[in-house]
C-alpha cells in the first residue's frame, strides 16, 4: 500500500466544496485536505452535524479519503489573521475550535486534524505545550498533527519534535510536515526531514518553496527535488494522505490543480524508476526511452537522474551508457549528452566518444547538448572550436556552449573571423553571436 | 484539409517534398520500415535505419512543420534472408521508444515458412508492446495473401481494431471490412489504387475504418497523392468533414491506440526553425 494524492480545499477558496470535490475527484486525486472555514463546512453552524454527514456520504461516494486543516485565515477573528492561536492569551477559543475539528474528523472518517502553534515570543513556549494538552485531552480521541510553519513558535521539525517529547510523547500527538517548508526552513531537505518524522507522520502537504521565502509555489518554481520527497515517503512506508497546498492559487484552481498532478505523476514515476534501476540496472534499457512518455517536458533531467543511478550501481556504467546512446533515439542521446556532466567523468575516454559522435550529427539538439560541462573539461581543444563553428553554422545560439567566454583562444577567434569574412565575401549576414564573440575580444 | 499520411516512406524523399506536403495539408506522417530497395545484408543495416527514421527524419520533417511518428518491423521480403532475420532480436528495444506508433510493415510477399515465422513473432511484440500493427498485402498473389494475412491476425489474439491492412483493391476490401480490421489504400501515378477508384470504393464501403495514403518511396509515386484523393471526393459530392474522417481523424484514431502519438509538430529544439539549420541551409 502506498500513499494518497490529495489537494487542499483552500486552493479552492473560489468554489463551491461540494464543486471542488467533484473537479479534485475527476482530475484523479483520491483524497482531499479539507480546511474547515466560513464557506467550506463552517464548524460553527447551526446545522454543523448534519453537513458534515452529507459531506461524509459525498466524500465516499466521490473514493476521496480525508484530513482535516485548521488554518483558515479570519475564521475565529475577522480582523486579525488566524488569531487567536494556541500562543495567544485567549488560546481557549483556538482550543475549541481544534475540539470542533476532531468532532468532525470522526464524523468524516478523517485520518487526523492538522493544527499549527501560532506566531509568537519563545516565551509563549510553555503556555503553546499546555494548550496542545488540552487539545489533546479534550473532544474524541483523534490523531493531530502539529505542523511546523514558518514564522511562528514550532517552525521546524525539531521543535516540533521537541515539544512532543516535552508532553511525554503522547501517542495522539503527531506530525503534519509541508515539504515546501522544509526547503524554507529546514537545515535539511524535504527527503531527510521525512526520515526524520518516520512513524510519526501523519500527514503531508506538497507544494515548491524557495530556501528562507515562505511563499507556496507550484512544483518546478522553487527548489523542492519532488521525485526524492515521494521516494522519502515510500521509503519510510508511510500510508497517509499528501495533499497539495496551493492556497494562493484558487483562481485558477482547476488549472493548477491539473498541472499539479501531472507533476506528482511524473515525479512518482521517476522515483519508482530510479529505484528499480537501483535495484536492477538492467531495466534502464526500458526505462530511458519510456522516461519522453512519463515525465515529458522535464525528460532530459529525468533521464539524468536514471543515468547518475545507474553509473552508481551497474558493473559496467561505461559499456551502459555506451548502449543507451548506441541505440537511443534523439531524445534519448540528448538525455546522455546532458548526463556526461554529472557521471562522464567517471570514464572521459567513452564519453568524449559520445560528444565526438553528438558533434558529427547534423540535428541541432544533439549538437547543443554535447557542448555541455563535460566538452568543456575533456574535449580536444580542436574539437570543441569545430563545435562552436558548428554552432554559428547551424545558427544555435551560442548561449548552449557551456564555458565559451571563459575558454575562447586567439585559435577560435580567428576561426570565427574568417567565417564572418567568408559569409561577407558572399553578400550574406553574419550571425549576431559571432559578432558578439569578436566584439569581446577586440 | 489537413492531412495524415498513414503511409509515406520520407527518407527516400527530398526536402522539395516535404515543402509541397506541408503547403499541400500534411501536418502529420508514419512512416513505417520497409525494404530499401537494394538489399540489406546484415542487421546493423536495419539498426542504422532505425535510428533514422527516429532521429534524422523525424528532425528533418520537424523543420517543415510535420510530425513524424514512424512504424518498425522486419519486412516480409527481407524476413527470407538469414542474414537479416536476426533483427527481431533487437526490435523490442526499439518498440519501446516514443514516435513509434506501430509494429509495421509486416505481413507476406512470397508466402514462405520464414515469412510466417516472422510474422507471428511480429505480432506478438506488437501484443506485448501495446502497439497496433501495419500490415503489408503482397504484390503477387494477393487474395490468397490477404486471406492468409487475416488468418494468421485471427490466430494472434490480436484485436481486429488493432490491426491495418494495407494496399488494398477491389478484390481484397471486402474480406478486410468483414474481418473488422482497419482498411489502407495506397494511391499510386500507376499500380495499386488511383483516386477515382479510391472515391468509388469510398461510395461503396463508406469512410469508416478507411485510410489513404501515399506509401510514397523511391520508386516513381506522389507524396501529394493523399490531398488529390480528397479533392476528387469534394468533386464526387462527398462533404468536407467526410475528406476530414479518411484522411485525417481515422489515422489519428488507428494510430492513437499506442497512445504514443504526439501531434504538435516536433519542436526543432536549441534552435529557431526560422533561424535556420543544417536541413534548411540558413536563411530562409
Amino acid at each position: 500500500m502506498t500513499f494518497d494524492l490529495g489537494y487542499g480545499t483552500n486552493g479552492f477558496a473560489n468554489h463551491r466544496l461540494d464543486d471542488a470535490l467533484a473537479v479534485i475527484a475527476d482530475l484523479g486525486y483520491t483524497a482531499v485536505a479539507l480546511t474547515l472555514d466560513h464557506h467550506h463546512l463552517d464548524p460553527f453552524a447551526a446545522d454543523v452535524v448534519k453537513q458534515t454527514d452529507r459531506l461524509a456520504a459525498r466524500l465516499h461516494e466521490l473514493g476521496l479519503r480525508v484530513v482535516v486543516e485548521t488554518g483558515a485565515r479570519y475564521l475565529l477573528d475577522p480582523r486579525r489573521k488566524h488569531h487567536p492561536t494556541l500562543v495567544s492569551s485567549d488560546q481557549e477559543v483556538r482550543i475549541d475550535f481544534l475540539m470542533r475539528a476532531k468532532q468532525i474528523a470522526v464524523a468524516l472518517g478523517a485520518d487526523c486534524v492538522s493544527f499549527w502553534s501560532g506566531v509568537g515570543s519563545a516565551d509563549a513556549w510553555d503556555h503553546l505545550k499546555s494548550g496542545v494538552a488540552a487539545v489533546l485531552e479534550s473532544g474524541p480521541s483523534v490523531p493531530i498533527g502539529l505542523e511546523p510553519e514558518p514564522g511562528m513558535v514550532v517552525e521546524r521539525l525539531d521543535q516540533a519534535l521537541r515539544l512532543r517529547a516535552e508532553l511525554g510523547n503522547p501517542d495522539l500527538l503527531r506530525i503534519t510536515l509541508d515539504v515546501g517548508h522544509c526547503v524554507a526552513v529546514e537545515p535539511q531537505d524535504a527527503a531527510a526531514c521525512i526520515r526524520q518524522a518516520g512513524d510519526l507522520l501523519v500527514n503531508v502537504q506538497l507544494d515548491d518553496m524557495l530556501p528562507r521565502v515562505h511563499e507556496h509555489l507550484e512544483f518546478g518554481e522553487g527548489q523542492l527535488d519532488l521525485p526524492a520527497t515521494l521516494a522519502a515517503l515510500t521509503d519510510i512506508g508511510y500510508t497517509g494522505v499528501a495533499a497539495v497546498e496551493l492556497p494562493r492559487h484558487s483562481h485558477a484552481a482547476p488549472d493548477v490543480a491539473a498541472r499539479a498532478l501531472r507533476a506528482l505523476r511524473a515525479a512518482r514515476w521517476l522515483a519508482d524508476a530510479e529505484r528499480a534501476v537501483r535495484a536492477d540496472p538492467g531495466v534502464i534499457d526500458t526505462l530511458f526511452p519510456a522516461a519522453g512518455r512519463a515525465v515529458g517536458a522535464g525528460q532530459d533531467a529525468a533521464r539524468v537522474r536514471l543515468l547518475t543511478a545507474f553509473a552508481d550501481v551497474s558493473d559496467d556504467p561505461v559499456d551502459g551508457v555506451t548502449r543507451l546512446y548506441r541505440y537511443g533515439t534523439s531524445a534519448e542521446r540528448r538525455g546522455v549528452l546532458r548526463g556526461l556532466a554529472e557521471m562522464g567523468d567517471r570514464a572521459p575516454a567513452a564519453g568524449v566518444a559520445l560528444v565526438e559522435d553528438a558533434l558529427r550529427s547534423n540535428e541541432t539538439d544533439l549538437v547543443a547538448a554535447a557542448l555541455g560541462p563535460f566538452a568543456t573539461r575533456h574535449l580536444g581543444r580542436h574539437a570543441w572550436r569545430h563545435g562552436v563553428l558548428k554552432c554559428l553554422f547551424m545558427g544555435i545560439p551560442l548561449t548552449v556552449v557551456d564555458g565559451l567566454d571563459r575558454h575562447s583562444d586567439a585559435e577560435l577567434l580567428r576561426m570565427v573571423a574568417a567565417f564572418a569574412d567568408e559569409r561577407r565575401a558572399a553578400g550574406r549576414p553574419v550571425p549576431a553571436d559571432a559578432l558578439a564573440l569578436l566584439g569581446k575580444a577586440s | 484539409m489537413r492531412i495524415f499520411d498513414p503511409h509515406i516512406h520520407m527518407t527516400s524523399r527530398t526536402t522539395d517534398d516535404y515543402e509541397a506536403m506541408r503547403d499541400a495539408g500534411v501536418r502529420a506522417l508514419v512512416e513505417p520500415a520497409f525494404w530499401l530497395g537494394q538489399p540489406r545484408t546484415n542487421v546493423g543495416s536495419f539498426v542504422d535505419y532505425f535510428d533514422s527514421l527516429l532521429g534524422w527524419e523525424r528532425f528533418r520533417a520537424a523543420q517543415f512543420g510535420i510530425a513524424h511518428h514512424c512504424a518498425l518491423a522486419l519486412n516480409p521480403k527481407e524476413a527470407n534472408d538469414p542474414r537479416c532475420a536476426e533483427v527481431l532480436d533487437v526490435l523490442p528495444r526499439y518498440l519501446a521508444k516514443d514516435g513509434v506508433v506501430a509494429v509495421g510493415e509486416v505481413g507476406y510477399d512470397s508466402m514462405t515458412p520464414e515469412e510466417d515465422d516472422a510474422f507471428a513473432r511480429q505480432l506478438e511484440l506488437a501484443l506485448r508492446h501495446d502497439l497496433p500493427v501495419l500490415v503489408h498485402t503482397p504484390h503477387r498473389d494477393k487474395q490468397a495473401g490477404t486471406q492468409r494475412t487475416l488468418d494468421v491476425v485471427r490466430e494472434s489474439g490480436l484485436a481486429p481494431h488493432r490491426v491495418l491492412v494495407d494496399h488494398l483493391n477491389e478484390t481484397t476490401v471486402k474480406m478486410v471490412a468483414d474481418a473488422g480490421c482497419w482498411m489502407g489504400f495506397s494511391v499510386y501515378p500507376d499500380t495499386k489504387m488511383d483516386e477515382e477508384r479510391m472515391v468509388a470504393l469510398l461510395a461503396e464501403y463508406g469512410t469508416e475504418r478507411m485510410l489513404v495514403n501515399s506509401a510514397a518511396d523511391w520508386g516513381r509515386s506522389d507524396p501529394l497523392k493523399t490531398r488529390k484523393t480528397g479533392l476528387a471526393m469534394l468533386d464526387a459530392g462527398f462533404e468536407e468533414s467526410d475528406v476530414d474522417t479518411v484522411l485525417w481523424r481515422n489515422p489519428v484514431e488507428f494510430y492513437g491506440q499506442s497512445g504514443r502519438l504526439a501531434l504538435e509538430a516536433v519542436a526543432a529544439g536549441a534552435v529557431d526553425a526560422a533561424t535556420g539549420s543544417s536541413v534548411l541551409r540558413g536563411e530562409r
